[in-house]
């Protein structure tokens, strides 16, 4: 008996002592970003910033408010993130909602079409002709329009819709209703939850992007917030190693690694906001998808 | 004859009285042949001498070469090393990141605290919904040498004399973009095998316990062969992916914003390198030949996923 509950000690020991770890580990890196941005520049440089600003200044969010560059950026993805996002629930749940009607023509071939997308693609570089050919490149709808159908939210749509009753849509249609009503009027409002997680993977993908911008896009102008972040990490680090050179002074980057730590925070802050749904629709959505597989 | 005109009749009729339906359904389909189907046709410019300026026309009208850049991409003198590079992360990939979120959620499942282990579980998902960039961001605040926060604190509590160069270290990229990789992923990945240890029957715990076993025997017995499907399924679903970092995915991103002059032994892969002879270069056959080489590999990969996931559960993934 005795033995017993001494392994069972042990073993809440080691499990409180890991996940505490694993708590600090995980959390840290996002305090520190948040401490930092918090901190005045010169100050931090001298090190031992770690638990909470030593010099504390709002004059890091004032530099990146002001700052147009970085305004811009924000809104940028900020209108990726609310177009990009309508767009793709409009026309993924369009697409998925007539792909899961049982009465539907050709209904297998197109779903095949759909899975066959889903594991195969041209490759980067055809895909750039293309975008090219369509004048997409160097516009704001390279960042919308690729990404309006996703074929793995097709493929959960149509699980979804075809377990509403159909005598639902039956009655609607009865009642005169055209296809398009069917599907705003009766078939979504029931769909909430996987409207919900479609749009919140789609939005949080939209925010995270910054690869469409290295790939096609060359104007500043359209560059994502996550995007300018990683050219002004680039250039801090180039900065940072020319100073160690003692080519610089220390003055030009006083406060340029605080703003990008701001920077940094801001574009956490978002997802931060929509965590708590992100838990609730996030996990059921990875589970819709889990439970198919 | 007779009888295969009126089916086709009845078919158009058929196609009428559904043709909004099938306006819906036709809309996405054409999206996904332009979007999805004609970039596949744009594959056979890896056996053409193309040039940007031509066009989708020039796609199919310009000068075949046969295999010209295969031959010179496995003749490259960069060839085994992305290739080395390339199937070492993928593969530090797959033995770190697989078990350790089977370990995390046995972690989780026991621990008996509800409030710590909702915060430790809602916690360890987050990083899963940032972006690479800024992890890179933040594991440079952290990690680089001289500045970062973490060996900052080494040094100054006397550990280290010098900062470790996580970050430009060609020796140190692998172990830096694996642990980060985990990191990010682990918590996500965790959610999985939960839920499957949430559905494990608690009545054999209970037997277990009055029979003698304690916790470690009870995790050995019930925990791992209850959730043996769940990681058997993870496990097929990330062959298909291998090479692109399995499960966690991750390997261009990483290597695109980690990768610099000085750890570019060890950081370049297929991926970058084609990006780079593509977009930077303009030398857009060959980089969809050297892309072609690891999509080929991939599909292979895909394939024996599916054909295992079929043996196993006798359905497969497509």
């Amino acid at each position: 008996m005795k033995r017993k509950f001494s392994e069972d000690m042990a073993v809440d020991l080691v499990v409180y002592i890991l996940l505490g770890l694993v708590g600090i580990v995980t959390l840290y890196p996002f305090y520190y970003t948040i401490v930092c941005s918090f901190n005045d520049g010169l100050d931090l440089m001298k090190g031992g910033v770690y638990l909470w600003p030593r010099k504390f200044t709002l004059g890091n969010y004032k530099l990146f408010l002001e700052d147009g560059d970085w305004r811009h950026a924000f809104l940028v993805s900020l209108a990726r993130t609310l177009v990009g996002t309508a767009m793709r629930v409009g026309f993924t749940s369009m697409f998925s909602y007539a792909l899961s009607r049982n009465n539907l023509m050709f209904k297998k071939g197109y779903r095949f079409l759909v899975v066959f997308t889903m594991y195969f693609s041209g490759g980067l570089i055809p895909f750039y002709v293309l975008l090219r050919n369509l004048g997409l490149l160097n516009s704001f709808w390279v960042y919308v329009i690729p990404g309006m159908v996703d074929a793995f939210f097709v493929m959960t749509g149509i699980n979804f819709f075809a377990a509403i009753p159909e005598s639902m849509i039956e009655a609607a249609k009865i009642d005169g209703a055209r296809e398009i009503k069917v599907l705003t009027r009766v078939v979504l409002p029931v769909s909430k939850p996987f409207l919900a997680t479609l749009a919140l993977f789609s939005a949080v993908g939209q925010w995270n992007s910054w690869l469409d911008s290295a790939y096609y896009v060359r104007d500043a102008k359209l560059h994502t917030l996550a995007y300018k972040m990683m050219t002004v990490i680039n250039q801090n680090i180039a900065t940072a190693n020319t100073e160690a050179a003692g080519q610089l002074s220390q003055a030009n980057t006083q406060t340029s690694f605080t703003v990008q730590a701001t920077a940094m925070a801001v574009s956490m802050l978002p997802i931060m906001c929509v965590y708590p749904f992100l838990q609730k629709y996030f996990v059921q959505g990875m589970m819709i998808g889990a439970v198919k597989e | 004859m007779m009888k295969r005109k009126a089916d086709i009749r009845k078919g158009f009729r058929r196609f009428g009285r559904q043709i909004e339906l099938q306006a819906l359904a036709l809309a996405g389909v054409a999206y996904l042949l332009v979007f999805s189907i004609l970039p596949m046709f744009g594959i056979i410019i890896a056996f053409k001498a193309y040039k940007l300026t031509s066009g989708v026309q020039g796609i199919f009208s310009s000068e075949w070469i046969g295999l010209k850049y295969f031959t010179e991409f496995f003749t490259d003198y960069r060839f085994t090393e992305l290739l080395r590079n390339t199937i070492a992360l993928s593969t530090l990939k797959m033995v770190f990141a697989f078990p350790i979120p089977i370990l995390l959620a046995i972690l989780i499942s026991e621990c008996r605290s509800r409030p710590f282990k909702r915060l430790i579980q809602t916690a360890s998902y987050l990083p899963n919904f940032v972006s690479w960039v800024l992890v890179y961001g933040i594991s440079n605040a952290l990690l680089a040498q001289n500045s970062g926060a973490i060996n900052q604190l080494l040094v100054k509590l006397g550990i280290l004399e010098k900062g470790i160069p996580f970050l430009t270290d060609p020796g140190r990229f692998w172990g830096t973009a694996v642990v980060l990789s985990v990191w990010k992923s682990s918590g996500w990945w965790a959610i999985i095998f939960l839920a499957a240890i949430s559905g494990i029957d608690s009545t054999l715990y209970e037997a277990a316990s009055i029979d003698g076993a304690g916790r470690l025997r009870r995790i050995w017995h019930i925990t791992l062969p209850g959730i043996k499907g769940s990681i058997v399924t993870v496990l097929i679903l990330s062959i298909g992916s291998f090479l692109g970092g399995g499960m966690v995915g991750s390997n261009f991103e990483q290597s695109f914003l980690m990768g610099n002059t000085v750890n570019n032994a060890t950081s370049e892969i297929i991926q970058t390198y084609a990006f780079k002879m593509g977009m930077a270069q303009g030398r857009f056959s060959y980089a969809t030949a050297v892309d072609l080489v690891q999509s080929l590999i991939s599909i292979v990969l895909v394939i024996i996923s599916n054909r295992v996931a079929k043996k196993i559960s006798g359905e497969g993934l497509f």
